[in-house]
């Protein structure tokens, strides 16, 4: 085969398959990449700078808006910085709610994964069932928070709101209709013959490259690691819950997909538990007046285990109303800059954003 | 390669789902409910509204402004604005509800805003959707829910039959950390300083108590108030009554913050160093102050600092006023009295003391010497009760009980004792005859709720074991055959609306009089002032009013050179009103002084 | 007391090993699965190889920036994770604001390379080792590295957005409203105290 000549196509930022405003700048001789370069830029909002004019409380409703697939990793992530600097406690309660909530995200954004894993090799049923599928949890969440997509909810000293009479039970009815959809989704996607033949063996990552690379979550655990925050660094009361980390050996999309298939499942049985053990009591630990609350001088970085895997903030305070620094750490800026770069060389332009879903890739968190 | 039939067929299970309904629904034909906490567009209930400026400052879009609107009045307690939401800014995450001091703010289940002009994204909740409240889904459903504390930190106090024993002061005073935990509480809306009569910087010097500068809070009080400590212990705090915080909760204890920022500095000299006051040179002009009380002293303080040549001249042995010779100690002790005082001295107001205008030194001879007079001599003749029976022997009035027992002169007092009337002069002869061991009741003609005195004045007074009896009018003062007071008739009234929308009056029961035996009786139904020593031919070229001089606006008489101040030339006759009189009349005296010096 | 060092026993022990090896460094237990040492900048390369290869922590986390402009220097905050002694290192240092250089630590973490390109592009500081320190976030930005904290977003936005205001300039502040509409005398010094 004579080599093909080399030319340079620039995927994104508006191409349907990408995930989000990102641009990926491909060498291509043939089909075939040689070589890629991540390009973000289309949608940075600078919020890391807003927070640093805006009291703690103010900051609040700002972090949210960093990821819209998973929001509330974002509100947990900088509660618990806040609260670890200034000493507060969490009521108990508070601390199950949040683990509900946060569960509940994993599910819908594990709605928007499935729809996006599989439009992006062509199967666009996928995206029909569990998008719309993910607007029975949205509802959850407007019952319970008042929002739909960005809830502002966990906020530093526990949740906002209390849970509404008889919300648990309506939590576990949605479960159930969740659980039953399933069949569904493994015959449509899982035994589906084409999408196995898509994902085997595209988007290979070594496992020493996983674990120098700083790559977490799904991708991690695809490489055969049984990594999680929720069981290396338990936050809340994950260390009350039982539950599995799935791992898979195959380092490939695939394996990445069946990690992500069986999370499902052990995100539906937490938030059981978490029903199930649910405490009474106090849901917040009232913090002082928003517009004179100052935290002590320190710094916390904490993480939450997010679907996308290690979803960190790095929160600085000078003793001030304002926060000095809140820097935040999503997985994609690892996994969809140098990671991705990387393994692209070889592999087809078509997989491009199939790898890219498979890395959970999230621009937003990239630019901030 | 074998071939993956289940592979191949799984997925056309998904064939199935063809026939089954839709998930979605019909819109708009259906329209889905919102959740009953759903964050929709906002809505402000416009009477409720005090115009605080909260929501447009917790804003962190800085999508809310304050804005004039037509029909919204601004009053004592209300700024007039109202807020405006730029929604194409709002990100409708609520923290202006949850700050929101009187509830007035919510977000409704309302989504849709349509208009066919981009820039008019402006828009006014309650004016703008008028029927709004119908619909509000996220609003605080208790103060627990709020961002702020409606609960005031507790003011440690001695118990209150421990306090009975002596003249110890009652009220103890906030440590650093309660202070700094109250002043938290306060969100800096301003509207207190509308409400106070001086106009004192409150929000500015809680501020500074919360970020734990005590220090700039007294320079910040001594701004416009050099008896800053006297009010922050007696002071009738009219900006508490109007505190945001209060609409839904117990107002920040302003009075209390504004002791403890000025008890820090618990001598002359820390005050001197603290303030490090700035004394102009002399300006060669005299300003004679007749009168001691807080008006006086406050006028003479500002002159002074302006470089002014200030004599005061008080009749008595020592400055203050009612204050020094009206209040208890226990409320105000006479060593913070005389730290204030001292401090103004120290900076170069000269009292004259034990000098009475008429007797030691004669009122022409005063006008002669001085450019400027100003007359703060307060109102110390009481009112007589004007029934039966007052002059019997053992029938006295609280404000000579209350100034011979300040003054430390001798004084007796029976085992029963009842005092009239319902203000602070009231309470306060009644709780100092509690510490001679009486037992006292106080007749009232109204309820406890219409009394003019402190809600925590007579908490006070009932903590230490005063009795008071509501709707009970005095008829009749009896006396024993050597004319000494024996026993008091009263009849019970029942409260009647007054026919003209005010406040319910009294009238009287027939047949309901009771006899009380007692050995003292107190009256204490107001006062007036003594204008005695003013002569007579200028007497005549002034103004007066129900007992009162009539002034403008900086406190002037109808004579260029003559001002008045504090209970005889306002309607409120407080130390706070008293004080913003004396600072009005230093503008009004300096204005004199410069159209003098045109001349 | 006893159950506080013990639980705290693993960390303290690692503290206390890096503090032996790493003389000058300031080393702390923050709390379970914490540990923060400061150490001098030019000892942070030799410090995160020693790191990675003799005690495990392979994962580099994230690296931050926080600028200290009052006291005159940026903090690089590298914090990293151990799996298998499950703590996470912050390995702290201070570099002079004047001078905004450091050193590269692309070739232990090759992922590094990406958060070097945004402290870079964000607070300006180069780092010698990273040749792939160009546009990163910020294409076609010409303004100071907008991070830094003596670049004024408020001024920015109302030099060039001056125009997004107009509809807007009937908005009134609270608590002046108050003091022209009661004539209270606002002493200049007492301004800064006003939260409105």
């Amino acid at each position: 085969m004579t080599r093909e000549k080399e030319t340079t196509l620039y995927l994104g930022p508006q191409h349907p398959g990408i995930t989000g405003n990102m641009m990926v700048k491909l060498k291509v001789a043939g089909d075939e990449i040689v070589k890629a370069e991540t390009h973000v830029g289309y949608l940075h909002r600078a919020f890391e700078k807003l927070m640093e004019a805006r009291t703690w409380m103010q900051s609040f409703p700002i972090v949210c808006r960093i990821c819209v697939p998973e929001p509330d990793p974002n509100e947990e992530n900088f509660a618990r910085a806040v609260e670890e600097i200034e000493g507060r406690e969490v009521p108990e309660r508070a601390q199950y709610i949040r683990v509900l909530v946060l569960e509940l995200a994993r599910l819908a954004s594990f709605g928007l994964w499935f729809g996006g894993q599989s439009g992006s090799a062509g199967l666009y049923t996928m995206p029909q069932w569990t998008v719309g599928d993910r607007d029975y949890i949205l509802d959850l969440f407007e019952e319970l928070t008042g929002g739909r997509v960005y809830h502002m909810y966990i906020w530093p000293g526990g949740v906002r709101k209390d849970l509404p009479e008889g919300f648990t039970d309506r939590v576990l009815k949605t479960l159930d209709y969740l659980e039953s959809r399933l069949p569904a989704i493994d015959n449509l996607m899982f035994d589906n013959a084409v999408f196995q033949k898509r994902a085997q063996g595209v988007g290979y990552i070594d496992p020493k490259m996983a674990r120098e690379w700083g790559v977490v979550g799904p991708p991690l655990r695809a490489c055969g690691f049984k990594n999680d925050v929720r069981i290396d660094e338990p936050y809340e009361i994950y260390d009350k819950l039982n539950f599995e980390v799935p791992t898979e050996t195959g380092g490939d999309v695939w394996a990445r997909a069946l990690v992500r298939r069986r999370e499902y499942d052990q995100s539906i049985s937490i938030i059981r538990q978490v029903i199930e053990k649910m405490p009474g009591g106090e849901y917040y630990n009232k913090v002082p007046n928003p517009l004179t609350w100052t935290i002590p001088r320190g710094d916390a970085y904490v993480k939450t285990e997010s679907v996308r895997g290690e979803f960190g903030y790095y929160v600085v305070s000078d003793g001030s109303t304002k926060p000095r620094r809140v820097h935040v750490r999503g997985p994609a800026y690892v996994h969809a800059v140098s990671l991705l770069e990387r393994i692209l060389v070889g592999a087809n332009i078509a997989d491009v954003s199939f790898i890219m879903n498979s890395l959970g890739t999230c621009p937003p968190e990239i630019e901030r | 390669m074998a071939l993956d039939l289940k592979g191949i067929l799984a997925p056309f299970t998904a064939l199935k789902q063809l026939g089954k309904p839709p998930h979605t629904v019909a819109y708009p034909m259906v329209k889905k409910p919102t959740a009953e906490r759903y964050r929709g567009l906002h809505y402000n209930e416009l009477d409720d509204c005090i115009g605080c400026g909260t929501c447009s400052t917790i804003c962190q879009n800085g999508a809310i402004d304050m804005i004039s609107l037509d029909g919204v009045e601004g009053k004592t307690g209300d700024s007039g604005l109202r807020p405006r939401v730029d929604n194409g800014r709002c990100c409708w995450c609520g923290l202006c509800v949850d700050v929101c001091p009187t509830g007035s703010l919510s977000l409704t289940q309302e989504y849709l805003y349509i208009t066919d002009d981009a820039d008019s994204f402006l828009w006014i909740p309650g004016v703008d959707n008028p029927e709004g409240g119908k619909l509000k889904s996220f609003y605080p459903e208790s103060n627990a829910q709020s961002l702020l504390d409606y609960n005031r930190i507790p003011m440690p106090e001695l118990e209150g039959m421990e306090r009975i024993k002596s003249y110890a002061e009652v009220v103890l005073g906030y440590n650093q950390e309660e202070a700094q935990a109250e002043a938290e509480r306060c969100i800096s809306c301003g509207l207190c300083v509308e409400a106070c009569p001086e106009h004192m910087h409150i929000p500015e010097y809680i501020n500074a108590i919360s970020r734990g500068e005590p220090d700039m809070a007294l320079k910040i009080i001594y701004d416009n108030n050099p008896l800053g400590e006297l009010c922050g212990k007696v002071c009738t705090r009219r900006c508490e009554d109007v505190c945001s915080i209060a609409v839904r909760g117990e107002p920040v204890a302003i009075r209390w913050l504004k002791r403890y920022a000025t008890e820090q500095a618990n001598n002359i000299d820390i005050i001197r160093e603290i303030l490090d006051p700035e004394i102009l040179p002399p300006n060669g002009r005299k300003v004679g102050i007749i009168g001691a009380g807080p008006s006086g002293l406050t006028a003479g303080y500002y002159l002074a600092l302006k470089g002014y040549d200030v004599t005061i001249y008080e009749a008595k042995k020592h400055a203050g006023g009612m204050t020094m010779y009206g209040i208890p100690k226990y409320r105000l002790p006479m060593e913070s009295l005389q730290k204030q005082i001292g401090y103004m001295e120290s900076i170069g107001v000269k009292i004259k003391f034990d000098t009475k205008i008429g007797v030691d030194i004669s009122f022409e001879e005063l006008q002669k010497e001085h450019g400027a007079i100003f007359i703060g001599i307060g109102f110390e003749v009481p009112y007589t009760l004007g029934i039966e029976g007052e002059h019997f022997e053992g029938s006295i009035q609280a404000v000579n009980f209350l100034r011979e027992v300040n003054a430390e002169r001798p004084v007796e007092i029976g085992q029963h004792v009842v005092v009239i009337g319902g203000g602070n002069v009231a309470i306060d002869g009644a709780r100092i005859a509690r510490r001679f061991g009486s037992d006292v009741t106080i007749l009232y003609r109204r309820r406890v709720a219409d009394m003019p005195a402190d809600w925590e004045e007579i908490e006070g007074a009932e903590d230490e074991g005063v009795k008071i009896l509501t709707q009970a009018i005095p008829l009749e003062i009896l006396a024993d055959k050597n004319g000494k007071v024996e026993s008091i008739k009263y009849g019970m009234a029942e409260m009647v609306d007054d026919g003209k929308g005010g406040r319910p009056r009294p009238r009287l029961i027939e047949n309901d009089e009771h006899i009380m035996p007692v050995d003292n009786i107190i009256g204490a139904i107001g006062q007036e002032a003594d204008y005695s020593f003013i002569p007579e031919n200028i007497r005549e070229q002034l103004e007066f009013s129900r007992g009162r001089m009539v002034t403008g606006e900086l406190k002037e008489t109808k004579l260029p050179w003559l001002f008045a101040g504090g209970d005889i030339a306002n309607n409120t006759a407080d130390a706070i009103s008293a004080i913003a009189d004396g600072y009005k009349a230093v503008k009004g005296i300096e204005k004199l002084f410069a159209q003098k010096g045109q001349e | 007391m006893n159950d506080i060092k013990q639980e705290l026993l693993a960390e303290q022990t690692f503290a206390d090993q890096i503090q032996k090896t790493f003389k000058t460094a300031g080393v702390r237990v923050i709390r379970k699965r914490r540990i923060e040492v400061v150490m001098r900048a030019d000892l942070i390369p030799p410090y995160l190889t020693h790191a990675k290869n003799q005690h495990n922590f392979e994962h580099l986390s994230h690296i931050s920036c926080v600028d200290w402009l009052e006291e005159g220097h940026f903090e690089l905050v590298y914090i990293l994770w151990s799996y298998t002694m499950e703590m996470q290192l912050i390995v702290k240092c201070r570099i002079p604001r004047h001078t905004p250089q450091f050193t590269s630590i692309q070739n232990i973490w090759e992922h590094a390379g990406t958060y070097e390109r945004e402290i870079h592009e964000m607070y300006g500081i180069t780092f010698a080792g990273n040749d792939n320190l160009g546009d990163f976030l910020l294409e076609d930005w010409e303004g100071p590295p907008p991070m830094r904290r003596d670049f004024d977003t408020v001024k920015y936005s109302e030099e060039n957005f001056k125009d997004r205001m107009d509809a807007r300039q009937d908005a009134q502040n609270v608590r002046e409203t108050i003091t022209k509409r009661s004539g209270e005398d606002m002493p200049d010094f007492a301004k800064p105290y006003s939260l409105r």
